[in-house]
């Protein structure tokens, strides 16, 4: 396939067609969005990174505020359970009082 | 060789960068945007350089992608409703120091105006010099699809040049 001849008007419209130079900056600018696109891939790991951090820092402190609250109910248990007992005990020395005090009540009738 | 051929980034930015501005300019009628087509187009060929052959398998895909990108572009601004000729006909589509001649500047104006696959097929015909055939290759048409185009294009123009232009009457 070839070219027919052009006529006038199309001549007139190929010049008119000519390529325009492109703004200077056109080059530098894709060069330069280039190297931002290169490095973001850097930044992203570095986030990536900091993230994950996070995440662990996050479920560290989880753990141990976790097991921070069972050893404090540990040990409210056992000091309730040592009232508990304390309170059996007296309760025991009472009765033998008031055993005592009654046998006691009979006798000097 | 082509086979040893490698693309840079670079050297086709210097070969091709005022045809790819170009085609997008002509395409769209805006500055502006041809220059953010054109980085796109370019930076899209970056990621593609496996993909690239040749020298000339280059310039085919730039060209190809960067009408692609421009008609891409044009459909977007329907949608939004903007009438991106109305930039073009207040004069500040195009920098002072783009314009050849009034007379080119008028006859480019009213390509503008034309249907955007007969554009489409007049640009690549007259700014690139392309033939029918390679033209359907890279709008992805068929060749006598392109054909009708250049020929219904060219006649549009010519007639709203001989009634807008009297430089061209004579020649009509």
């Amino acid at each position: 396939m070839e070219h027919e001849p052009l006529d006038d008007f199309e001549r007139e419209l190929k010049l008119t067609l000519e390529r325009r130079p492109a703004p200077p900056s056109l080059k530098r600018r894709v060069i330069e969005r280039r190297e931002q696109r290169r490095h973001p891939q850097t930044t992203m790991i570095w986030m990536r990174l900091a993230a994950a951090l996070l995440i662990v820092a996050l479920l560290g402190g989880g753990l141990r505020w976790g097991l921070q609250r069972q050893e404090e109910r540990r040990q409210g248990e056992a000091a309730r359970r040592q009232v508990m007992i304390a309170l059996r005990i007296t309760g025991h020395a009472l009765n033998q009082v008031n055993s005592r005090l009654t046998a006691h009540n009979r006798g000097g009738e | 060789m082509a086979n040893d051929w490698e693309p840079d980034l670079e050297r086709l930015l210097d070969e091709h960068q005022s045809m790819v501005f170009s085609l997008a300019l002509r395409m769209t009628g805006d500055r502006g945007l041809a220059e953010e087509i054109a980085q796109d187009v370019f930076l899209e060929l970056d990621r593609q350089t496996g993909k690239i052959r040749s020298p000339e398998h280059a310039r085919f895909w730039l060209r190809q992608v960067t009408m692609n990108r421009s008609t891409d572009a044009l459909r977007r601004r329907k949608v939004r409703g903007m009438d991106l000729w109305v930039e073009l006909e207040d004069g500040h589509a195009v920098h002072a120091e783009d314009r050849v001649s009034p007379v080119g500047t008028r006859l480019e104006n009213l390509l503008a105006t034309l249907p955007e696959p007969q554009r489409a097929a007049l640009i690549l015909r007259y700014q690139e010099d392309m033939l029918p055939d390679e033209i359907a290759a890279t709008l992805d048409a068929p060749v006598a699809t392109v054909k009708s185009n250049l020929q219904r294009g060219l006649k549009l123009l010519r007639a709203k040049a001989t009634s807008n232009l009297r430089e061209f009457i004579r020649g009509a």
